[in-house]
Parts: C-alpha cells; sequence; structure tokens
C-alpha cells in the first residue's frame, strides 16, 4: 500500500456524492462552510457522457454498480448462505441515483412519519414513528422541488397534503397509456394525477427541456432537462468555492480518535494510495446499504460493533420497496406505445391510506407505466424464443401496459445489513450481505394492490392481464430504494441517530441518507432524503457548526 | 489510472458491411448464426440473421473493445482500472460458455440427428435448442397462458449466464440494440416491432431525435382528470 501525502483538516467531509450528499453540499457550501467530497465512482459529464444507448445503460454496467467490483449478497434466512445478487442496487457515481432515474418525485403524506402511532405494535414488525413530522419537512419539500426542478399538476392530486409552494413546472403531456389510465380510473372513481416528477417542462434555471428522447428511466441524461444533483446541487456547490470534490475516493473505514469522536476517514484514491482526510465532522451519505456497511466496517476499542452502534441497531429494520405491478395487454387497434414517458405517466395515491377492511395495514401510491424498450420490455410469461417470441413483441410491444407500485414494506429487525463472512470487493473488503424475509403485511398488501390494478387494467379494455405479486415473501431487490439500517429517533437505546441525524453515539457524525428513515413511507424516497438532508444541513449550518445544540419539540403521542 | 471520466474512445463503430470474424472461428460462427436465426426466425419480417445477431455477439466476446460504445456512437470507450478488470474477466466467462455451447449444440445434433448442428433442418434445429432449454418451445401468447419468471428487474446483467439464456439474451440485444454495437442491421430489429429508434446515438445526445409527437398531442387536463372539474374521483 502507498500512502498520500496527508492533506489539511476541512470542516465537514461528505461521503457520498449522491442525492443526499449534494445536497447537503450545496447548503452547507453556501452557509460558507468548508467541504470535501468523496465519490467511490466517477465524476461524469452528462453532456459528453451521456446517450440513448440502451445496451450500454441498461444491460451493462455504465452506471451500474459491477457486481464483481461491488458484490453484494442475499439470503432470506439467517442459516442460508447468502448469494451474490444485484439486490437494491444503486449507481456509485458523483449524483448517485439521480442520474439513472426517471425521476419520480412524489411527497410523503403525514401518515408515513406516524406508523407507530397509528398502529400501535405489529407482530413481526419494528414499526417506529419518526421524531419529525410532515409538517417539519414541508418546507424543505418545497426548497428541493424548486431548487432541484420539477414538474407536476396543481391540484390534480385529491388526497394531496398541505404545500406551501405550487410546482415550478407544469407536468409532461400524457401518454396513450397514461390516457387510458386517466379514463379507467374516472370509470371506477379512481382520482389520477401526473406523477410528480423531476424534470423540468420550460426553461427553468438556465436548463432548457430538450430531451424527449424517451431514453430516461436508467440513462443519463445529456441535456440536463432531467433533474440530477450531478447537474444541479453538485455544480452550484461548486460554484461556491467551498467544495473540493474527490471522485474515485474509496473510504475504507471512519476513522476515531482516543474520545471515540469521529476524526476523518481513510480512503483508498484512484491511484490506489491510501489516503487519511480530517474533518471536524463526518456525514455518511452512500445510500442505506453502503453506509451501514460502512459503519460496521468501521470497528475500533472506542466503536468495538461498529461505528456509534451501542445500540447493536445498526444495519437492522432494513426496507427496499419492492416493485409489483400487473402488466395489460391489449389487442385492439390503438397503439399505445411503449416509450414516451418511460416509466412514469399517470399516478393515484387514492389507495396510500389504510383502510381495515382491506385485511393490512398502510397502502400504495400506484402508477401507470409502459412496459419498457426493444431489448428489455417484459412481461411474465412473453416467450423467450422462436416464433411465439417475435410475435409476442411485434404484437404487444406497442399495446401492452403496466400498472405498479413500490411496497410500502413494513420495517422488521431481523431484515438487515451486516458484513458477508466470505465474499470481498474488488478492495478486498466484506461486502454488504442483505439478509430479508417479507413481513406478512407486507405479502398482504401487494396482493390487494396488485388485484386492484388489474381490476383498473380491464377497465382500460387489457385483452390479458398479468398480475406480479410478492411470490413467497422473496424480494428481488428490483428497486434502488432502500431505507433504515441507521434509524433516527430520541431513544439511544433503540435507534442510532437522533432527530437531526446525528449520531447519538459519536456527535460530529450524521447519516443523511436514507438510512435514518425509521419507516420506508410508500413513496419512492429520493424527495424525502433530499428535503431531510436540506434540513438537517441547515441545522449543522445554523447551529452544531456554531457550538450550539437545539432539540426538536416532539408530539405528544410518540411512543418511541 | 485513467478516470472512468476520461476514457478515451478508441476503434470505430463496427462497419455494417463487415463481415470479419473477431471471435467465433468459422464454424462457430455459423452455428451461432443459425442458432440465432432460430431464436428470432425470419419470417415476412427480418430475423436475428439479416439484422446479424452474430456479428453483434463476435464483437462484443472478442476481448473488452466492444463494450460500451462512445455516447455519440464514434466508437467504443478504451476501458481501464477494476472495471476493465471486471469485464476481462465476464467476456473471458462468457466467451468459454459459447465455445463449449457449440460443441455441445453440435453433440447433442450429431446424437440425435447424426450431423452438425448447422446443417439440421430448422425443426431438428429447434428440437435441440429446445432440450438445452430444459424447457418446452414457447407457445404463442394466449388468454389463458401462465406468467413465467414473476419479476422484472430495470437492468439486465449477463454474467453468470448458461449458453442457452447468454444466446436468447444477446440474440434479444443484437435484434434490437443500437447498430454500433453490429447488430439490428437496417434497424431491422426497431422496424419489426414500431420502435422510431434514433439515426445515431449523436442524435439522442443534442435534442434532434425526439418521440414527443407519440405523446398524446391534443388534451386538456380536465378532461382526464374529474377532479380538476370540481367532481368525482373522490
Amino acid at each position: 500500500m502507498q500512502y498520500a501525502r496527508k492533506p489539511d483538516p476541512v470542516d465537514v467531509l461528505i461521503v457520498g456524492m449522491g442525492a443526499s450528499g449534494a445536497t447537503a453540499a450545496k447548503v452547507l457550501c453556501e452557509a460558507g462552510l468548508k467541504v470535501v467530497g468523496l465519490d467511490r465512482g466517477p465524476w461524469l459529464r452528462s453532456r459528453e457522457h451521456f446517450s440513448g444507448d440502451e445496451i450500454k445503460f441498461l444491460n451493462r454496467t455504465y452506471l451500474w454498480s459491477d457486481p464483481r467490483v461491488n458484490p453484494r449478497t442475499v439470503r432470506t434466512e439467517e442459516n442460508e448462505t447468502a448469494v451474490p445478487t444485484p439486490f437494491s442496487m444503486v449507481p456509485q457515481m458523483v449524483g448517485g441515483g439521480t442520474v439513472h432515474w426517471a425521476g419520480w418525485l412524489p411527497r410523503p403524506r403525514p401518515s408515513d412519519f406516524r406508523m407507530r402511532t397509528l398502529h400501535g405494535d405489529i407482530e413481526g414488525a419494528s414499526l417506529a414513528d419518526w421524531p419529525i413530522g410532515y409538517d417539519d419537512l414541508e418546507p424543505y419539500l418545497s426548497k428541493v422541488e424548486w431548487a432541484f426542478g420539477c414538474a407536476g399538476l396543481d391540484g390534480a392530486d385529491a388526497h394531496e397534503p398541505y404545500r406551501s409552494r405550487p410546482y415550478p413546472t407544469p407536468p409532461l403531456p400524457p401518454t396513450r397509456a397514461g390516457k387510458r389510465f386517466y379514463k379507467a380510473c374516472e370509470k371506477l372513481g379512481i382520482n389520477a394525477m401526473p406523477i410528480p416528477q423531476a424534470i423540468v417542462t420550460k426553461p427553468y434555471q438556465g436548463r432548457t427541456p430538450s430531451n424527449w428522447t424517451s431514453f430516461w428511466n436508467g440513462y443519463g441524461d445529456p441535456s440536463g432537462m432531467r433533474s440530477s444533483t450531478l447537474d444541479t446541487f453538485v455544480p452550484e456547490a461548486l460554484a461556491t468555492g467551498n467544495l473540493e470534490l474527490r471522485p474515485e475516493s474509496y473510504v475504507r473505514e471512519v476513522t476515531v480518535g482516543p474520545d471515540g469522536r469521529a476524526r476523518g476517514v481513510l480512503y483508498i484514491d484512484a491511484d490506489g494510495r491510501e489516503v487519511e482526510q480530517e474533518a471536524a465532522l463526518v456525514l455518511l451519505c452512500l445510500g442505506a446499504v453502503e453506509s451501514a456497511r460502512l459503519m460496521l466496517l468501521s470497528k475500533s476499542r472506542q466503536h468495538p460493533d461498529g461505528l456509534a452502534n451501542s445500540s447493536g441497531q445498526v444495519g437492522r429494520n432494513a426496507t427496499f420497496h419492492e416493485y409489483l405491478f400487473a402488466v395489460g395487454l391489449f389487442n385492439d387497434a390503438e397503439p399505445l406505445y411503449g416509450f414516451p414517458g418511460n416509466y412514469i405517466s399517470g399516478g393515484s395515491f387514492q389507495f396510500y391510506e389504510t383502510d381495515h377492511d382491506r385485511g393490512h395495514i398502510g397502502g400504495a401510491l400506484i402508477g401507470a407505466s409502459h412496459v419498457g424498450q426493444p431489448i428489455n420490455w417484459n412481461f411474465p410469461g412473453r416467450p423467450r424464443w422462436g416464433g411465439a417470441a417475435k410475435d409476442a413483441d411485434r404484437d404487444f410491444y406497442n399495446h401492452a401496459m403496466k400498472i405498479g407500485h413500490t411496497l410500502h414494506d413494513m420495517p422488521v429487525e431481523s431484515n438487515r445489513v451486516d458484513l458477508d463472512p466470505d465474499v470481498k470487493d474488488a478492495w478486498g473488503l466484506p461486502v454488504a450481505r442483505i439478509t430479508h424475509k417479507a413481513h406478512p403485511n407486507d405479502i398482504r398488501l401487494a396482493k390487494w394492490q396488485v388485484d386492484k390494478n388489474v381490476e383498473i387494467l380491464e377497465a382500460a379494455g387489457a385483452w390479458k392481464t398479468i398480475p406480479v405479486y410478492l411470490e413467497r415473501g422473496r424480494a428481488s431487490g428490483n428497486t434502488c430504494h432502500q431505507h433504515g439500517t441507521v434509524r433516527m429517533g430520541t431513544d439511544p437505546a433503540t435507534t442510532v441517530l437522533n432527530e437531526w441525524c446525528q449520531a447519538h453515539d459519536v456527535d460530529n457524525l450524521y447519516v443523511l441518507d436514507g438510512a435514518s428513515f425509521p419507516t420506508a413511507t410508500g413513496v419512492n424516497p429520493t424527495l424525502t432524503i433530499m428535503a431531510n438532508a436540506w434540513r438537517c444541513a441547515e441545522y449543522i449550518a445554523d447551529f452544531h457548526a456554531k457550538g450550539r445544540t437545539a432539540r426538536l419539540p416532539q408530539p405528544a403521542t410518540s411512543s418511541n | 489510472m485513467t478516470s472512468m471520466a476520461d476514457w478515451p474512445v478508441v476503434l470505430a463503430p463496427v462497419d455494417p458491411d463487415s463481415e470479419d470474424r473477431l471471435f467465433f472461428t468459422e464454424h462457430e460462427w455459423d452455428t451461432i448464426d443459425a442458432a440465432t436465426a432460430r431464436i428470432i426466425p425470419t419470417d415476412h419480417h427480418p430475423g436475428a440473421r439479416e439484422a446479424r445477431a452474430v456479428r453483434f455477439i463476435d464483437r462484443y466476446l472478442s476481448g473488452i473493445g466492444h463494450v460500451y460504445a462512445a455516447a455519440d456512437g464514434s466508437g467504443f470507450l478504451g476501458m481501464s482500472g477494476k472495471l476493465a478488470d471486471a469485464w476481462r474477466g465476464r467476456i473471458a466467462d462468457l466467451g468459454e460458455t459459447y465455445r463449449q455451447g457449440v460443441r455441445d449444440l453440435d453433440a447433442n445434433a450429431h446424437r440425435r440427428f447424426g450431423a452438425d448442428f448447422v446443417s439440421l433442418c430448422d425443426e431438428d434445429q429447434d428440437a435441440v435448442l429446445e432440450q438445452m432449454s430444459g424447457a418446452p418451445k414457447p407457445a404463442p401468447v394466449a388468454l389463458t397462458s401462465d406468467g413465467g419468471n414473476p419479476t422484472i428487474q430495470v437492468y439486465a446483467f449477463d454474467d453468470g449466464l448458461d449458453f442457452f439464456d447468454a444466446l436468447v439474451t444477446h440474440t434479444r440485444q443484437g435484434f434490437y440494440g443500437d447498430p454500433v454495437y453490429g447488430g439490428n442491421h437496417d434497424r431491422a430489429g426497431w422496424t419489426v416491432i414500431g420502435f422510431p429508434g434514433p439515426e445515431s446515438l449523436k442524435d439522442t445526445m443534442d435534442g434532434t431525435y425526439s418521440v414527443r409527437e407519440y405523446y398524446v398531442q391534443d388534451y386538456d387536463w380536465r378532461d382526464l382528470i374529474p377532479h380538476l372539474r370540481g367532481e368525482g374521483g373522490s
């Protein structure tokens, strides 16, 4: 191992420059703090590196984390040997998951923050209230929507909670599949609306809506029309002169001083040299899986079970939002065209809140979408080869749509991230091992909602519908959504972070990604992650960095 | 090490008229060509053979030079570092999978029909492929047919696939992927399914390529969403 000269200490060190890290960098740099941002992956240049190449972006590993470089292992039961599986993979690069996403930007709902109060103890689940509520987050949801760029239709969502500002830009036009969805919903008395999306549809803050290729979900956007932190918050943080960004810097350990406080990090730079960077404050923003893994890798005399893990809760209560859906195949003459819109079209919050008559708690935001692009479009039972396969592509590629939801899965203490005892990554470090078995409520919720989606597809005129349930309680990890693992709460015995996402055990360590979520919420998490990172970064700038502290008043009903 | 952001553009796009073999022997080429033609057969529309799926696979297996096209399609990226190491291992494994796969196709063909796979008729080739696939040859989509593979991944890696699965996966990529990789000759695959793909990857970068006309053109949100009219839909 070669060692590089030790750089000067900085105010704030951010590990992971994706959704949360870049948001924190923007807020802290604009507040005048000196920040070093490290990212394991490359710093790509959107206009130069991204285009509509399905093979490169969806079938090879240009943005996706390469499973031979960064493997991950998965098992369902405690006594199984975990198998290498690309489970809940997120691009590991500057911009993180906001580079490749479709850009679903729905807001969470007030009930998401109070699951324990609303439902009490659910057997086998570890429900908890958040130490913040919707009202605490609302101003930051608006800040993100406006600073980042968002499209939505004011007044369309009948179930929308309070919002202090309208949408900054209007929605994309409806797709043909979306129009079918709206008409079917009207027939069934369901309130549907365009899904809020991280995209700008009119000239906005120097950005031009010029990417109408529909090479969106899974692709980088060469135009800057879709909102990514790579194209927004990262350059804005750099413009302050206060951010130094070091890509391809792999952090292997958070180091601590004799007092147990974070001293900085050890990382391997692009040339393979080990570097120690000291900082007054360390923010972990690697995503719920990798932040937990880094904390567990950072064992020391002061933190024998991993960093800030006196509760033993680091890695636990992981939730993953399995994507479940029903596909409709249509045999009428009017094509639906699968490609425009690309995974984001009409949706509904009609079924989001708990209705005990359904036999489960929680609910789902549903969304109508296309079924994919030419190589990768798919439906269960699609013939794989021969004339039947060619006919299926020819007959249904432009005559199919899907209604899906990401599963609001219950937190379960044994569903967790820990270190795999055998499998190592390309740097020789133990990889994240995921142990995950769905809670019975997950299976019931998925079944009810998928059946409802079938009903809507039938109302839309589908010739054949194909439901995809949560089979055998085994999630495939087919979304990038990951939460839990480093929960926030008020009790240091049962949670790792306080309401500012500051570690109870280590006062100069914060975890700002989805790891802090006590429960999964039923919405795509990035807006909530970014708003929460903004809120916590503002606390760091206004209080922590000035040597002050503050507590957030807790509602009396909170049982946590 | 060269950062991924600075990988140079090397080589050139695959020449649409080239018949050069970079990886397969002549016999392997002919065998895989015949096999891809059974995976996506030629009918009143072109199939994998006309799309040159075999050339797509040959280029892919020829090393790590044809893994990632440059964003604008002007050539391919010259990889380095840990990702290049990972791809060298992956391509070497897949290459061996294909070499063994050709041997297995011929062994099966000889055992059942007494000739190399490539010289069998379509029906006998299908019988060999059916046996190697471990499942009946797929039937057309029917109203009552069962579902299969229960879930869908946004991404679909080919790492570790067995020969038949790799053949199906790569034939599909060679039929529907961007022509810069050597398949989808004359945009054959896109034409068959009615996908208006771009003329070039560069056109997807600068706003030239657009599918805007495929959205609904004339609409009023109040027609689509009763709630905006102050009625219905809860």
